[in-house]
């Protein structure tokens, strides 16, 4: 047993409790500084579909090869046509699925039977271009609800989009990350 | 030892791992193109109609007379012509009367927004405000008003003769008929297949009706690309009418999107997407063109919606005087324009 000077046994611990607050303080200081970061806002492209025409740079502007802009559905705004102008060549032979009846060059829409005389469209990304062919026929006849989008999975988010320098309607724009997408029909 | 030997192997496999991940990773980014080569795209990408749009100037049997008429308002909706050839535009929350020549007789302010209109026999208006029905006087005094029986309805258009009104309901794709106090008597176009009624098709909302003096109701049947015939009591009796982009068919996956009666039992058709006003005979046979493009002052033959807006309520409306003139309403540049047979 010591007889320890009780002076030396408060020092002693006015230092250990003063080291824990100042390790817990810095552990505080950096855990906000990882969520203040985590906060700031982060922007994304996105595009604009009332004000894009569909002019076809999306297609061949984008700096990946196949461009990370894909036709996307509004379903809310669809009306299920069995004469889908966005599906169909302007003059089909007839309402069915041949190649030569289909109005996108790269059979990249799919079409499927709900019920008389309703169908369903639906987009395969893989094969959609981002031509926006079907974007035009949908909105010259239609209700519109086929549009382009850049698609965030793909998308490099390049520091200057290269289709938003060749857009002729400056319908590209930066858009908050967590709500990265502009849909028709909300 | 054994042990030591285990953490040893287990190690060596998570730096494998490691290493091959990395590996992964940048022949995946050394793959992916980033070269941005612009392209250009082959003519199969094109949307082309221009072909089908243009309208051969030989069709063109009509002939503008007078000066177009530009109105004041910012949404038009509907046009109508009385038996002396007044002519009524409903838009915004009221509806203006106009004379030929384009002055305004009388406004009449509604206190909602009109979605269609139709003259009564008694000189009086029916108004549809979007789920509402109001009967006005030939003063514009309001003298019954009542609601459609379902909350959701959407009224485009309003037929009428001496016992019965019909508005045509183009969310719930029926048109009611009601007597002349507002109670629902009947249905007509729902789908019946022991009465052979295939349904009426919207996909966006215009479904118009008109009361042809024989007593049978016509009416549009947009998705199917039909003018169809009804009893009052709902009985369909003949339809006409086939898609196409062809001068003598109706374009695109819905339409015609409004229509009138002529004098003789023929009709003017009005399409959206391509600008055309087109006459058929009673039969449905192709007669001719009353305007294009041209005519209607469109420089492009193809109007491409651009907003949802634009896509689902902007067209044209057309009316018909007993003289055979018919008055064509442009709800994008809200102007009428009247036409009379060369
Ligand atoms: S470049 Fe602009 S206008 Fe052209 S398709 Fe893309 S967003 Fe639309
Ligand atoms: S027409 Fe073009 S934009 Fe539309 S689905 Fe096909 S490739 Fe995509
Ligand atoms: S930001 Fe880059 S990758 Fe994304 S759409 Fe634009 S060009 Fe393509």
């Amino acid at each position: 047993m010591t007889n320890e000077n009780p002076d030396n046994q408060s020092r002693r611990k006015f230092l250990r409790d003063g080291f824990w607050v100042a390790v817990l303080s810095a552990l505080a200081a950096a855990a906000a500084a990882v969520l203040a970061k985590g906060r700031k806002k982060k922007y994304v492209w996105q595009l604009d579909p009332a004000k894009c025409i569909a002019c076809g740079n999306c297609a061949t502007h984008c700096v990946l090869n196949e461009s990370a802009v894909k036709c996307v559905h509004a379903y809310a705004m669809c009306g299920y046509c069995d004469l889908c102008t966005g599906y169909f060549v302007p003059e089909p032979k007839a309402l069915d699925t041949a190649a030569e009846n289909q109005l996108c060059p790269t059979g990249a829409i799919k079409r499927t039977f709900v019920e008389d005389p309703y169908f369903e469209y639906t987009i395969d990304e893989r094969l959609c271009i981002g031509c926006g062919k079907c974007v035009k026929g949908c909105s010259a006849f239609g209700n519109g609800s086929l549009f382009l989008q850049v698609r965030h999975d793909r998308c490099l988010n390049c520091n200057e989009c290269a289709i938003a320098v060749a857009c002729p309607t400056q319908a590209f724009k930066r858009v908050d990350a967590d709500n990265p997408y502009l849909l028709k029909g909300k | 030892m054994k042990e030591r030997m285990g953490k040893f192997r287990s190690g060596l496999l998570i730096a494998f791992v490691l290493i091959l991940a990395v590996a992964a990773g940048v022949i995946a980014f050394l793959l992916s193109d980033t070269s941005g080569t612009h392209v250009a795209l082959g003519p199969e990408y094109t949307y082309d109609i221009k072909q089908y749009a243009e309208i051969d100037p030989a069709l063109i049997l009509y002939r503008q007379v007078g000066e177009t008429i530009e109105t004041d308002f910012e949404n038009t909706h509907a046009i109508a012509v009385d038996a002396e050839g007044r002519i009524y535009v409903a838009g915004d929350e009221r509806i203006a009367v106009y004379s030929a020549d384009g002055n305004v007789i009388k406004q009449i302010e509604l206190g909602a927004e009109p979605t269609c209109l139709a003259i009564d026999g008694n000189g009086g208006m029916i108004v549809g405000l979007s789920d509402t029905i109001e009967m006005l006087d030939a003063p514009g005094v309001e003298t019954a008003r009542w609601k459609a029986p379902m909350p959701n309805a959407l009224l485009t258009s309003i037929a009428t003769d001496k016992n019965n009104i019909f508005a045509a309901d183009a969310v719930n794709k029926v048109i009611w008929r009601f007597d002349r106090k507002g109670n629902v008597i009947g249905k007509v176009g729902e789908k019946d297949e022991k009465r052979n009624i295939p349904g009426i098709v919207i996909p966006s909302p215009y479904f118009d009706i008109t009361m042809a003096p024989d007593g049978l109701l016509r009416v549009v049947n947009p998705g199917r690309h039909l003018i169809e015939a009804y009893t009052v009591q709902g009985d369909r009796e003949w339809f006409w009418g086939k898609a196409s982009v062809g001068i003598e068919g109706f374009s695109g996956c819905c339409n015609p999107i409004n229509f009138a009666l002529l004098p003789d039992g023929g009709f003017v058709t009005c399409e959206k997407g391509l600008v055309r006003v087109k006459v058929y005979d009673a039969d449905g046979h192709f007669v001719g063109v009353v305007a294009g493009p041209d005519q209607l002052g469109w420089v492009e033959p193809l109007r491409v919606c651009e907003t949802p807006e634009q896509c689902s309520s902007k067209g044209f409306d057309v009316a018909a005087d007993s003289d055979g003139r018919i008055y064509i309403l442009d709800m994008v540049r809200k102007n009428v324009r009247i036409f009379e047979k060369e």
